[in-house]
């Protein structure tokens, strides 16, 4: 996905922040496990938390310190193997294989090129997540196309572009058999993805303006006035609280903390330095410091 | 019914004042206002319930087993939730359409709405209600809003759009009370004492 589902450092305390990494490292530790060394350059925030969610009510985290490429001397705790890691893992591998197709149709020349490369090295991985995860690699093939059917057309409807991208993220949480959790999680994935979505195009408006590019944000708002600005952050804001309120009636689980701080401050967090243009920056400059 | 302490959170051991603190905490999470029109309300409905059962349970252990209902407890009321208030307008398609809503059949109600031989004001309102329901929040303030516009009496409507401009309602756990909040700046609120930059 994107990164930019994070969590806010400042306000998580030691304990949530050795787990969120844990979580972290264990995931990248897995993607190369599971999918080779290539498949972890594209690790994100964004499947360390699909992957907590995943987790359940009683699972450890049982850091080992392991080492790493990046980490060779002292090691990082990281979590062990498990069912909702490989899951994660798995997805992440398929979303971006599909997301570097989606480049290769539409993206410019340079983004291609450097698509068609990527998607080749990536191929032999995705081969085997899709596998493991058919119903998700069909539903992300099928979202995507229906999204970029929707771009071409330029359509103004922010709901019905981030629609697709926001059915797409909560088809990646398996059917567990509980009929409640699974809907409570599908609710929280698809405001999840809303929101994903939508940030992104506010990302992304200045560049696409000047490139001439389809974004649902100014096909929707032509003049992007203050006014649409904080209606969208309203409407934004308005899927955060859907989003938490779902997450409120899962059972919660040794990362509940973390979850908690990402969606009720990581990404309100995340939304104020996109709508203020300071997103990017701040990327350069904390891009080093791990979740 | 599981362990009604568990339900709680707490441990068995705990003061009455622990228990209360923790039921307190819990029906402030799960309350139906946080909840109004969204569709998961009915889980957190039984949420509600459950951790109400779990309450006068342990209030009734330790005051010795009476019968009675301690006070002081939540008490759940049943609300009606804005689709569900009752329909007096004459439409019985519209009729039909709030039917379909209040048993949790959205794509019928959505089906029957496209058969309308109008759009007015509750073709809108309905039609808005039923984008809450998918998610749809932009083309759901959109037809409230025109709804509103139409037949700006309407308490139905005003509510509507009201909850859409509030951003919806909904619980945060203590330290998260303030939404805004900037991760570049000092901010002065207790949550986030530190900067990041």
């Amino acid at each position: 996905m994107f990164g930019y589902v994070r969590a806010r450092r400042d306000t998580l305390n030691a304990a949530g922040l050795a787990d969120y990494e844990a979580a972290y490292c264990g995931l990248c530790r897995t993607l190369g496990r599971r999918r080779g060394s290539f498949s972890r350059l594209f690790l994100n925030y964004d499947f360390a938390f699909l992957a907590m969610l995943l987790a359940p009510g009683d699972a450890p985290c049982t850091a080992l310190c392991r080492r790493c490429m990046l980490h060779p001397i002292k090691g990082k705790p990281a979590c062990g193997e498990s069912r909702w890691l490989d899951t994660a893992a798995d997805e992440s591998v398929v979303l971006t294989y599909w997301k570097l197709r989606d480049t290769l149709a539409d993206g410019g020349f340079f983004a291609r090129m450097a698509a068609r490369f990527l998607a080749l090295c990536l191929g032999p991985a995705y081969r085997g997540a899709r596998l493991e995860c058919p119903d998700f690699d069909r539903a992300v093939s099928l979202r995507l196309t229906e999204l970029r059917a929707l771009e071409e057309e330029r359509c103004p409807s922010i709901d019905r572009t981030a629609d697709c991208f926001a059915r797409l993220l909560s088809a990646a949480a398996p059917r567990t058999g509980s009929a409640p959790r699974d809907r409570a999680v599908g609710q929280l994935l698809y405001h999840l993805g809303r929101w994903i979505y939508l940030i992104d195009a506010v990302d992304d408006l200045a560049e696409d303006r000047k490139a001439g590019r389809y974004n649902p944000v100014a096909a929707r708002f032509p003049d992007w006035t203050e006014e649409d600005r904080l209606y969208l952050r309203g409407s934004m804001d308005h899927s955060l609280t859907l989003a938490g309120a779902a997450f409120q009636l899962l059972e919660g689980n040794r990362w509940q903390p973390v979850m908690e701080n990402i969606l009720y401050s990581g990404l309100p967090g995340v939304e104020e330095l996109v709508f203020s243009g300071r997103w990017r920056d701040h990327q350069k400059r904390h891009r080093r410091n791990g979740p | 019914m599981n362990d009604p302490y568990s339900v709680l959170g707490v441990d068995p051991g705990a003061s009455d004042e622990e228990i209360k603190r923790a039921y307190r905490e819990l029906a402030r999470k799960y309350h139906p206002d946080n909840y109004q029109n969204n569709p998961l309300a009915d889980l957190a409905e039984e949420k509600m319930k459950e951790i109400n059962e779990a309450y006068h349970t342990i209030t009734r252990s330790r005051s010795g087993g009476g019968g009675q209902r301690q006070a002081g407890g939540y008490q759940q009321q049943q609300q009606q939730y804005t689709y569900q208030q009752q329909y007096t307008g004459g439409d019985a398609l519209y009729a039909q359409v709030r039917q379909q809503i209040n048993i949790g059949n959205i794509p019928q109600a959505e089906q029957l709405l496209r058969t309308a031989p109008r759009q007015d004001a509750e073709w809108h309102f309905l039609t808005g209600y039923i984008a809450y329901q998918k998610g749809w929040l932009d083309e759901a303030t959109q037809h409230f809003r025109t709804a509103c516009s139409m037949e700006p009496a309407n308490a139905e409507y005003r509510q509507a759009l009201s909850m859409m401009q509030q951003g919806g309602s909904g619980y945060r756990p203590a330290g998260y009370g303030y939404a805004g909040c900037d991760p570049c700046t000092t901010c002065m609120c207790i949550s986030c004492a530190s900067p990041c930059c």
